[in-house]
């Protein structure tokens, strides 16, 4: 009984602290992970110079390949993103797949399309795994957030006492009570969406977090250890560059330019359009996402047939079937992973949700948001917990209440504030701005400063409502100010992103409304008598 | 993708948390007690889990295998939570709304 007492009373403490201090910062890393579940649809928002013309993507690749022999006849690799159902524009872009700056093409003229610089979706799905540090050390410290976050959820299921039979409760309006319901419930429900989110995030690195294995059988050689695992992964790296993010993601060191060696003469490319369906009869219709050539015009050139993500759970990024782009001779073909690389690509995969199509894409996005509303909860509940205890307490404990709780609100509200003014911020600053994407970041991060700024400034209460409510108005008027700004945009995609920022907005403006309720209620020492007045 | 399909498993998901729901003392004094006999509760449990069960078969008509598990966890994680909020917020329509699920899931089939 005595050591049944202080294992709860340790995790609980345990809990407690690892639950606050890297709270905020599971705060930040799963809300950027949930928006980034819709990247690519968040981009297409962002550009809305761009339109879906409809065109297939064999037309697609003659118009790109027209434009890169025009104007880039002498780049080492040409990338080409072919239009698909999430995003159907048509891009290119020169050199290495990553770095290349990408041109925007109309496929109807075959002309260059001016389109705004801007961060994207892709700045959330970076600030998910980097919080937006340098990435090593982001890499690492998103590392240490989710370590944490698997210490509080197994903890937590330690120390709560009634799993199964608060398994339904909720009993709103009741100060503490309700937070802690709140917590428990969106905890426990989606125990194993917490559970698989956190995992999978850490495999992903699993390389970086954890070297030893590497560099005990391999001499640290990540190369040697990929090259075993798949056979043809040198080759493709060598031929496509077509690792596109999978390379750095996982650790790999990028693809080695093609510089050093001489040149080869010079031969025709084949038509780029034939091996898309070439790469359909592998993929399946309508499954791929892009082309890349290395030394096109050349007689060593190759070209990628880089597949779409999602006809399984496996991930499989950086993969594509490699042809001679002269002969057109097949050089090189994925081939089923063998069953470790194959564990690690299906965990990984869980975490990217590429695959099941946009039921699963919505599926995610609200689990995501759970998971947000879970960590938030437990942040409030820790100063609702303490806000008792501190009034008799030094006022050293009071100043580090009043540290969390305007830490509570810059995280949680502010950063919902940031992420909906960086949505108005595409919008707003002028199309032609030059380096307009810094200036974009630079309203994030100045609008999440100035809210930590405020938290410090106002009362908790206040801070929280007047945060909530001009997060809540910001995305509620997204859909005025889109279809004010860029009214001949508007299509499904669009709309649905609008539609999506008014429900949300609107969440979040009834929280802000009910928060004085909930903030009387926990004043009163007798919340029965409030819980019988609320229920009627 | 097919919607009807989603649509039955997503109702299926919440009418078999609803039953594991109403097979606890607490929640069955709140919803169900007035009108049924205590027989009853005793059932809502096993039915329950067989509606579950049910659920995940019919995400497999959406999905193929493994996707179908993923989904079917995030199913009932979310219809789960559909059912923790509709009990205090609108005890009324805890009951009414796997009925009105299963109805949109037929209809959606017509059209």
């Amino acid at each position: 009984m005595e050591r049944q007492r202080s294992l709860t009373q340790s995790m609980s403490w345990l809990h407690t602290w690892a639950g606050l201090l890297l709270g905020w910062a599971l705060f930040a890393i799963f809300l950027t992970g949930t928006l980034a579940v819709f990247d690519k649809e968040i981009d297409w928002w962002m550009q809305p110079e761009l339109s879906d013309r409809g065109l297939g993507q064999a037309q697609a690749a003659e118009v790109a390949q027209r434009w890169l022999e025009r104007e880039k006849p002498q780049a080492s690799g040409w990338n080409i993103g072919l239009p698909t159902e999430r995003a159907p524009q048509l891009s290119v872009s020169s050199g290495e797949q990553r770095r290349g700056e990408r041109t925007q093409l109309d496929p109807a003229t075959g002309e260059a399309l001016p389109v705004r610089e801007t961060v994207g979706g892709n700045f959330f799905f970076h600030f998910h795994y980097t919080l937006h540090l340098p990435r090593m050390i982001g890499i690492w410290v998103v590392g240490f957030a989710a370590m944490a976050m698997l210490v509080a959820i197994i903890s937590g299921v330690i120390i709560h006492k009634k799993i199964f039979k608060d398994f339904f409760t909720f009993r709103p309006a009741k100060g503490q009570r309700s937070w802690l319901d709140g917590h428990n419930a969106s905890a426990v429900l989606l125990l194993p969406f917490h559970l698989m989110i956190t995992y999978s995030g850490l495999a992903i690195f699993s390389a970086i977090y954890m070297p030893a294995a590497v560099d005990a059988l391999y001499d640290g050689d990540r190369q040697a250890m990929f090259r075993e695992s798949r056979p043809g992964a040198e080759q493709a790296q060598q031929a496509g560059g077509g690792a596109r993010r999978a390379g750095a993601e996982q650790g790999q060191p990028r693809g080695r330019g093609e510089g050093a060696r001489p040149q080869a003469p010079a031969a025709e490319l084949l038509p780029l359009a034939g091996f898309i369906e070439r790469g359909e009869a592998h993929y399946g219709e309508g499954m791929v996402a892009g082309l890349s050539v290395s030394n096109p015009g050349r007689a060593d050139a190759r070209v990628t047939v880089r597949p779409l993500l999602g006809s399984r759970i496996e991930l499989t990024k950086g993969e594509g079937m490699v042809f001679d782009g002269v002969s057109g001779r097949l050089l090189d073909a994925p081939e089923p992973s063998r069953p470790s690389l194959l564990t690690q690509r299906v965990i990984a995969g869980l975490h990217f949700a590429q695959f099941g199509g946009y039921p699963m894409r919505w599926l995610y996005f609200l689990c995501g948001l759970v998971s947000c509303v879970m960590i938030a909860s437990g942040l409030v509940l820790y100063t609702v917990k303490k806000r008792r205890q501190v009034k008799a307490d030094s006022s050293e404990g009071r100043a580090f209440l009043r540290l969390v709780e305007s830490l509570n609100v810059a995280a949680v509200a502010g950063l919902s504030l940031a992420c909906a003014a960086l949505l108005w911020g595409n919008r707003l600053l002028p199309a032609e701005l030059a380096g307009r994407e810094f200036w974009e970041l630079r309203l994030f991060f100045g609008v999440w400063l100035l809210s930590l700024a405020h938290a410090r400034l106002r009362a908790p209460l206040q801070a929280w409502r007047e945060q909530l409510f001009v997060a809540a108005a910001l995305g509620v008027a997204l859909p005025l100010l889109d279809l004010l700004l860029a009214p001949g945009a508007a299509d499904r995609a669009r709309l649905g992103l609008d539609v999506t920022a008014l429900l949300l907005g609107a969440t979040l403006a009834w929280v802000a409304w009910q928060l004085p309720r909930i903030a009387t209620s926990r004043a009163r020492r007798t919340p029965a008598v409030q819980i019988a007045g609320a229920e009627r | 993708m097919s919607a009807p399909a989603l649509m039955t498993s997503l109702a299926l998901a919440y009418a078999g948390m609803l039953g594991l729901c109403l097979g606890m003392d607490r929640h069955w004094k709140q919803l169900g007690s007035a009108r049924l006999s205590p027989r009853w509760q005793r059932l809502c449990r096993p039915l329950g889990a067989l509606l579950l069960v049910l659920a995940g078969y019919a995400a497999s008509f959406v999905w193929p295998g493994g996707m179908a598990l993923v989904a079917w966890f995030g199913l009932i994680s979310l219809a789960g939570l559909a059912l923790l909020l509709l009990l205090p917020y609108a005890p009324r329509l805890v009951l009414g709304l796997p009925l009105a699920g299963g109805l949109l899931a037929g209809l959606f089939a017509l059209f």
